[in-house]
């Protein structure tokens, strides 16, 4: 692409070259006035100035009333066109109007329309010279004219650049065109933390070190909090376990540096925190080099058609960075950190951290078969083509959403042979599928209860694996509940998929031999004439026409099908969604909004159309399986419902008084008290981030399940400690317990609850998304999931 | 009951605004203005705050007080005599309650104090309970005299005023009423305060679309 010629190669720094190196973003700072004069320079000087320049060149002028930067102009480099574009100020904050993408000043703008085109027609060229500016000389910046800005060639630039070795070529701005694939690097990362580590040859030990050592100090920063340090001690010590036996990466690790986020790269290199050594070639492997390899990896990985998780990395990864050249991906927050005061762009080395360890090991894998990147001329050409695929592993591990690679790197992990979690994972889904309903007289509710518990357990140790850890520190905008939130969803493909149908069998048998299917289908006879009136709506209320419920038939089997009970729910809201729409839609009264009186009987009219014994089984299975935090907000309430609705149904008594209880009604409410109860209780633990040992979780997982300790006391608590501080210990509900004389005071006592964690997850997913200011929230990413 | 996670993955560079969270239930006969009220309350004001839901039966809304920053989950219940059985499951672990009657229906009241006795039996013993005189608009036709009801709701220790959905008289001042009363010990990860502030990098509604990378 011609226009991106200017832009092409390496962008280059001599570094060392001064003591005082100035970073470009200061450099353009400094020169502010000569690309952004002020009066009397006006659009039509501007135009005159910038026509026939080369491809990129720019100034920016301001309005004439307010001063403000209102306009920039580029050169289209074609029959000396300009262009223009309007720019934005509001506040403090300076947008394209055409982009949404803000800067709190000019200079972050312009830098970064130098660095990716986004929406304008080129990307804007900055002058070769102003890379030769030093402390010294910087005093002349401010002096300079919008003509001595424009005259310098910029082409010239790249020409050089891509001649340079990358062991000379001290680079602040690494970045490519390659497939139109364009890497940015935050400058104000780059501010802080220096960018000697993109080029400086560096033993890939050291590299890696230096890397992880500044990750860990950068996340600390940010977190500010003593558990991010404490868990990442802890984790770098079970990182000596985790990664040698599964890759045979070893890791030594010293005494946790003391250096905070603005030790300088010297700093951090010499005292290496963390070391991560390759057992081959850590001696002639650069950064940039171990990049380049590992993208050929990858490639060669997906060109094999190789359905690794790295493979499928590249899969989600790939198809992004192509043409058109618009960065839609930065403005759809995949990049972007949530806005922060002084960084609108997240450090790039976060985002490259997972994806290298990972790609090492693929490496090797790969190397022991075939090993073309031993070879001489692979190496040569793996050094030719170096800055392009650095710039691709780059753009892939800023690309690949965070949560996908969650995702692989669980399922990698789960697979890994010979590997902790993966024997665990292994044995989980094994002692489940020999379990099940009818072992032990153990309602099919306590074996969910069990597996649920299971869950938990994994998710635990999940998050103290060093690569997981990696990770997720990688994605700075998550708080902890929504972190463990995102490892429970990515656990369930690799834990829940396998025994999902074995479940559903589970629960097939326990509604079976409890009777409540025998109830719903006999109570859907008594019933089915209704209409919604009948069933309590408000006259007038609106139901779902033919076509509508056929549309929801088809949702209710969708949940069915899918194994992930987060997945079944989002199904659950788009029901509930689509009996909304039908309740207003299809109502006599035009605009009315219908709350719980009316949304509970259409629900229950929906249901009495529906296959009630599939409903009760995915219902069971939500209530049962879902992470305890997820049974609040707007999935719980509507989860709530359709388990009060079912409920209903299997529970109706038309010549009875409506407020008594049957027995079965009772112990089933009961039963739903003690799982919540109980996973409450777990649920408390495991904030306070206990580290669950693998060989505890592996004996459990082959514990007979009538035995959990943690379980019968939580049950036995149950019945006795009414009244007891709801908020330490939930007092379970001794409905069931009532004898039936006493019908109205068993109902009552019915309500005695426990409370679930406030750490709603549904709000939590509100909050997710709205600070990513987005709808799409983690039940979204998990549609992806299947 | 409210804690949320301590909040070690914060960023720590933001001003600490307390975010307390709150399950709120909604607990009346069919038709005294339950949705109407909450309705008015989400929707009237506070705007900024507002969080979509897919419908009425369940909203969340904040109020600011001083420092703290109270938000609601609010469980509406179907006020059907036939449903309430169903009702444990929804208060349950609720922190705060509206207890809604219309005065212009006396056995509306009577069903009130019915769910009062049981919510003060059954759910959570620290819970903050307010009574809601609901359709004070409606005076010409009114049936439950203020005193009553006053009366009633000191005796029983709940927090009370008379509303008008349709006017909003009173829906505000109850919520912050609630807020007020609430326990405000536990912080929410800051944040989730810092999506309030900062730089405005994207409109809001354009983002619906968005689907996560690489699905496949």
């Amino acid at each position: 692409m011609a226009v991106h010629s200017a832009v092409n190669g390496t962008t280059a720094i001599p570094w060392r070259s001064s003591r005082k190196m100035l970073t470009l973003l200061e450099q353009l700072k400094g020169c502010q006035q000569a690309w952004c004069p002020g009066a009397p320079w006006d659009r039509e000087g501007a135009h005159r100035a910038v026509s026939g320049t080369p491809t990129g060149s720019f100034l920016i002028v301001r309005d004439s009333a307010a001063s403000q930067p209102s306009v920039l102009c580029v050169s289209g480099g074609e029959n000396d066109a300009v262009l223009d574009y309007t720019i934005k100020t509001t506040g403090t904050v300076f947008q394209l109007s055409d982009s949404r993408l803000s800067f709190s000043d000019l200079a972050q703008l312009v830098f970064f329309y130098s660095l990716t085109r986004d929406v304008l027609d080129v990307a804007l060229s900055i002058p070769k010279w102003i890379y030769s500016v030093t402390d010294k000389n910087k005093g002349r910046l401010s002096q300079l004219e919008p003509k001595t800005w424009l005259c310098t060639p910029p082409d010239q630039r790249a020409d050089e650049m891509t001649q340079k070795e990358p062991s000379t070529a001290m680079c602040s701005i690494q970045l490519t065109s390659s497939n139109g694939a364009l890497c940015i690097i935050n400058p104000l990362y780059l501010r802080e933390h220096g960018d000697e580590w993109l080029t400086h040859r560096v033993p890939a030990s050291q590299g890696v070190a230096l890397k992880r050592e500044r990750r860990i100090s950068s996340t600390r920063a940010w977190a500010g909090a003593g558990i991010q340090c404490k868990r990442a001690i802890s984790l770098d010590q079970e990182g000596c376990a985790a990664s040698a036996e599964g890759s045979g990466l070893t890791r030594a690790q010293s005494a946790d540096s003391p250096h905070g986020p603005e030790a300088t790269a010297e700093e951090v290199g010499a005292s290496t925190g963390v070391v991560l050594r390759r057992p081959s070639r850590e001696d002639v492997s650069t950064l940039p080099q171990r990049l380049s390899t590992e993208s050929l990896t990858v490639m060669s990985h997906s060109n094999r058609g190789s359905l690794t998780s790295l493979g499928s990395d590249v899969q989600h990864g790939s198809p992004v960075p192509m043409s058109p050249h618009r960065v839609s991906w930065i403005e759809d927050g995949v990049w972007l950190a949530p806005p922060r005061p002084s960084s609108l762009l997240q450090p790039p080395s976060l985002e490259l951290d997972s994806l290298s360890i990972s790609s090492m090991e693929e490496e090797q894998e790969f190397q022991a078969s075939s090993s073309p990147s031993h070879h001489p001329s692979a190496h040569r050409l793996a050094d030719k083509v170096i800055n392009r695929l650095s710039a691709v592993g780059q753009v892939l591990g800023g690309l690949v959403c965070p949560k996908q690679r969650l995702i692989n790197r669980v399922q990698e992990l789960s697979e890994r042979k010979g590997g902790s979690f993966a024997d665990t994972v292994k044995g989980f889904v094994e002692a489940t599928l020999k379990k099940g309903a009818d072992s032990d007289g153990a309602t099919g509710s306590e074996f969910l209860q069990e597996v649920r518990s299971s869950l938990t357990t994994l998710r635990e140790a999940l998050l103290d694996y060093p690569e997981i850890q990696t990770l997720l520190d990688s994605i700075t905008d998550l708080n902890e509940l929504e972190i463990e939130s995102l490892v429970e969803l990515s656990l369930h493909k690799v834990a829940v998929k396998p025994i999902s149908a074995h479940l559903y069998s589970c629960i097939n048998i326990a509604r079976s031999k409890d009777g409540t299917f025998e109830r719903l289908q006999s109570k859907l006879l008594v019933l089915e004439k209704n209409e919604v009136e009948g069933l309590g709506g408000s006259p007038g209320v609106g139901v779902p026409d033919c076509a509508a419920l056929d549309r929801i038939q088809q949702r209710w089997t969708r949940m069915h099908e899918a194994y992930s009970p987060n997945k079944k729910v989002h199904f659950l809201l788009k029901v509930c969604k689509s009996i909304y729409e039908c309740m207003s839609a299809n109502s006599s009264s035009a605009g009315k909004v219908f709350g719980a009186d009316d949304f509970l009987p259409c629900l229950t009219w929906v249901l009495l159309r529906s296959n009630l014994i599939t409903l009760q089984i995915d219902t069971d299975y939500m209530m049962e399986l879902l992470d305890p935090t997820q049974l609040q907000g707007e999935g719980g309430y509507y989860l709530t419902t359709l388990y009060a609705a079912l409920y209903y149904i299997s529970s109706f008594q038309p010549r009875l008084a409506t407020r008594q209880l049957s027995v079965e009604a009772q112990n089933s409410i009961n039963q739903w008290h003690r799982r919540r109860t109980l996973h409450c209780d777990q649920s408390r633990r495991s904030k306070s981030r206990r580290t669950i040992r693998r060989q505890a979780c592996r004996d459990r997982a082959s514990q007979n399940p009538s035995t959990d300790p943690e379980g019968r006391g939580e049950s036995e608590k149950d019945d006795d400690s009414v009244g007891a501080d709801e908020a330490q210990q939930g007092a379970g509900g001794g409905a069931g317990l009532q004898p039936l004389s006493e019908e109205k005071e068993a109902e009552q006592e019915v309500g005695d609850e426990s409370l679930t964690p406030s750490s709603a997850s549904s709000a939590r997913m509100q909050d997710v998304r709205n600070k990513r200011a987005d709808s799409k929230t983690l039940w979204a990413w998990e549609d992806q999931q299947r | 009951m409210s804690s949320r996670g301590s909040g070690g993955r914060s960023n720590g560079t933001l001003p600490q605004t307390k975010i307390c969270q709150f399950k709120l239930v909604l607990l009346g006969d069919m038709a005294v203005g339950k949705s109407s009220l909450v309705l008015r309350f989400v929707k009237g004001q506070f705007d900024e705050f507002q969080e979509t839901t897919i419908g009425a039966a369940f909203l969340a809304q904040s109020v600011c007080l001083d420092d703290t920053t109270v938000k609601f989950e609010i469980w509406d219940t179907a006020g059907q005599e036939r449903y309430h059985s169903l009702a444990p499951m929804y208060y349950r672990g609720a922190q705060a309650a509206i207890v809604v009657f219309d005065i212009t229906k006396p056995e509306t009241l009577e069903r009130a104090k019915a769910w009062v006795k049981e919510l003060q039996r059954q759910a959570s013993p620290n819970i903050v309970i307010a009574l809601a005189g609901n359709k004070a608009d409606l005076a010409e036709k009114r049936l439950v005299e203020y005193e009553e009801a006053q009366t009633y709701a000191e005796d029983t220790g709940l927090l009370f005023m008379e509303t008008s959905a349709k006017t909003a008289m009173n829906v505000n001042e109850l919520f912050l009423a609630i807020a007020k009363k609430m326990p405000k010990t536990d912080t929410q990860n800051p944040t989730h305060a810092a999506r309030h502030r900062g730089v405005n990098l994207q409109d809001p509604d354009a983002h619906s679309s968005r689907a996560c990378c690489g699905g496949n």
